[in-house]
């Protein structure tokens, strides 16, 4: 097994590894690994991670509501690092926004009649974009979203095994 | 019982030459699709009720020998052999087999052209002795009827052709016990009876109403077999045959409208044409009620662990899971900072507690470096060691509360496996001295002393001698998190 992240060019796993694999050689070519202040190593870690979920989210395009969500958040993210006038701006009204919809879907998702409201809220918190979502796609979002963190971490995995030796 | 091979014969004898089946196929082994029939195995005991019915039938029909079955029809295959299985229930066993099979050849439209001919007889048929449920004879015998004669047999019903409908609505009248009307409609009934295959394309002729009808179970097919041999035995039987039918016809025209869907076997699924829930509410919430369910076993496949017992404590497998998974990448995208040793963990070789292995990594930062050579400053130890029994203390009692406690003094949880991957990763490329731990008891990890050696992440390892180092799937009840400064 040389490579079992390839035996399928279009799987999400070779997808999210293509992308990965080149974010973090563009940062390592950023940053020489020469700090190891906390600070630094920190906002490296960070980088990675955003990398790491950046690719995931790209990998799966926008099919589904967790990662447009993700897309969205990165992508404000970014331009708020950038340009900190437009950042507050459009994160302002994509804010207003978010929570205009949260709140319109409030009295409809909240009480789903199946009593599961807690659990239901604490998996909302985590999955991203879940606010949003009513109990049946928010299961279902769940299920995809479970399936790429696996692939995520399978892949990471590997590479820093691979990487380590 | 019968004797099957005979049986087979005469089944096969009975139907068309170009629908005959081979034996061979009919034998469980040879064939995938009778993966249905072998399912309904377990459920055939019931049946030996029907096994009495059958019994007396044919006690009842002495002059009836099974040569007769053979008369009027094709020779019988000889090189068919009967079947190699032996079963208890061999008799029931091919006649699942056969049921199986002759549905599969419904699916496969075998007999399609026939079909409409076929069912223009079965009506012609059902006409003659004037019976009202004459028109319902073609196709509208696929109702639901039938459940409230429950003959005890789970009946399951995953594609069931259309015709068992009826052939249902048959054997229950059968399985009430009683040949019912068996003298009532004598006069009428021979007319069934010149046509004996007209039986067997009885159970053709409903089939392409069967796939709407999901709820009719396999095993009506093996028993209208049984009948139709009996039907063959004599004319008595065929009358009480006819007669049963007729009235169960009847039954189920009458009981079919109004019954809808309300099941009797266990195990059926609810239907949502049901004669009291017509409200579009209900149904909905069905609807989605069902949905959820789906969705909710379909995590449990993802979800390591996932023995649920109800829904709430499923989803907070799920919750854990998500975190865990989210923590994971966390951890990871860290030790790939490709030397830079964010996690510098160091291995305290600890006793073994209740059971339970704790081992202790305590990363960098101020208060906890260590030496490269492993030197183990008594003080921090014993610190190590008296948090870890308060760690095991909290945890029997309830894991948040050991989280808490461990946040407080700046430390997570995490599970073995992870922190060997961690540790492996990052440590390989910086100390020749590691030990990687193989085993519960093994120290993890060396220290790295070059430098600040990390941000200040100290993890306790806590791996409970249940779940060994079965990689992270299988750690995935220790919660983790990690502190950040």
């Amino acid at each position: 097994m040389n490579n079992p992240h390839h035996l399928n060019p279009t799987s999400l796993k070779s997808r999210f590894t293509t992308r990965f694999l080149r974010a973090l050689t563009k940062i390592r070519a950023q940053k020489p690994i020469s700090s190891s202040s906390p600070t630094e190593i920190f906002r490296r870690y960070r980088r990675i991670k955003v990398a790491a979920d950046k690719s995931m989210a790209y990998s799966v395009r926008s099919r589904r509501i967790w990662s447009k969500a993700m897309l969205w958040k990165l992508r404000s993210r970014s331009y708020r690092r950038q340009d900190p006038c437009s950042g507050r701006r459009s994160g302002k009204t994509n804010q207003a926004i978010m929570k205009k919809s949260s709140n319109e879907n409030t009295t409809t998702r909240r009480e789903d009649g199946v009593g599961f409201v807690e659990e239901a809220d604490e998996l909302r918190q985590l999955v991203p974009g879940g606010e949003t979502m009513n109990l049946c796609n928010l299961l279902d979002e769940t299920a995809h979203y479970i399936k790429c963190l696996t692939t995520q971490v399978q892949v990471m995995k590997k590479i820093a095994d691979f990487y380590s030796f | 019982m019968q004797p099957c091979s005979r049986e087979m014969q005469a089944m096969n004898s009975l139907l068309s030459p170009t629908q005959q089946i081979p034996l061979q196929d009919l034998q469980p082994n040879g064939n995938s699709g009778t993966h249905q029939a072998q399912i309904h195995n377990p459920q055939f005991d019931p049946t030996s009720s029907h096994d009495d019915f059958l019994d007396q039938m044919l006690s009842t029909l002495p002059s009836c020998s099974w040569s007769d079955l053979k008369s009027p029809w094709d020779p019988p295959k000889s090189d068919e052999t009967p079947p190699s299985n032996p079963d208890n229930n061999v008799g029931f066993h091919y006649d699942e087999i056969l049921a199986s099979k002759l549905r599969q050849h419904q699916i496969n439209g075998g007999g399609g052209g026939t079909t409409a001919a076929m069912k223009m007889m079965m009506q012609q048929q059902m006409m003659l002795p004037g019976r009202p449920i004459a028109a319902a004879g073609g196709g509208g015998l696929t109702m639901p009827l039938h459940n409230d004669i429950v003959d005890g047999s789970s009946f399951k019903s995953p594609n069931q052709q259309g015709g068992e409908g009826s052939v249902q609505a048959l054997y229950n009248g059968f399985g009430a016990g009683s040949l019912h009307g068996t003298n009532n409609q004598s006069p009428n009934q021979p007319q069934h009876f010149h046509h004996p295959q007209a039986y067997l394309l009885f159970s053709f002729t409903f089939s392409p109403k069967y796939h709407e009808d999901p709820k009719w179970a396999n095993d009506t097919y093996p028993v209208i077999h049984k009948y139709l041999f009996i039907v063959q035995g004599g004319n008595m039987q065929t009358q009480s045959f006819g007669a049963t039918a007729g009235t169960v016809m009847n039954q189920s025209q009458a009981s079919g409208s109004t019954t809808g869907g309300a099941p009797a076997q266990p195990k059926q699924r609810v239907r949502a044409r049901r004669g009291q829930a017509t409200d579009p509410h209900s149904i909905a919430e069905r609807l989605r009620r069902e949905r959820i369910a789906e969705r909710m076993k379909a995590l449990q496949e993802l979800v390591p662990n996932a023995n649920k017992t109800d829904k709430a404590s499923m989803l907070d497998e799920i919750i854990d899971y998500v975190k865990f998974l989210q923590l994971q990448v966390k951890v990871l995208s860290m030790s790939r900072l490709g030397g830079a040793a964010a996690v510098a963990p160091l291995v305290a070789d600890m006793p073994s507690e209740g059971g339970d292995c704790v081992q202790t990594t305590a990363g960098g930062g101020g208060s906890l470096q260590r030496n490269s050579n492993g030197n183990q400053p008594s003080a921090n130890n014993d610190s190590l060691t008296e948090t870890e029994h308060q760690v095991a203390k909290l945890m029997e009692e309830d894991m948040g509360s050991a989280m808490q406690y461990l946040q407080g003094k700046g430390l997570c949880l995490m599970p073995i496996s992870l922190a060997t991957a961690i540790s492996t990763a990052t440590c390989h490329s910086r100390n020749p001295m590691i030990n990687k731990g193989s085993s519960s008891n093994h120290p993890l990890l060396q220290s790295n002393g070059d430098g600040p050696s990390s941000p200040s992440m100290s993890v306790l390892t806590v791996q409970s001698a249940t779940m060994g180092n079965g990689g992270l799937d299988g750690s995935a009840k220790d919660a983790a998190s990690v502190s950040k400064p």
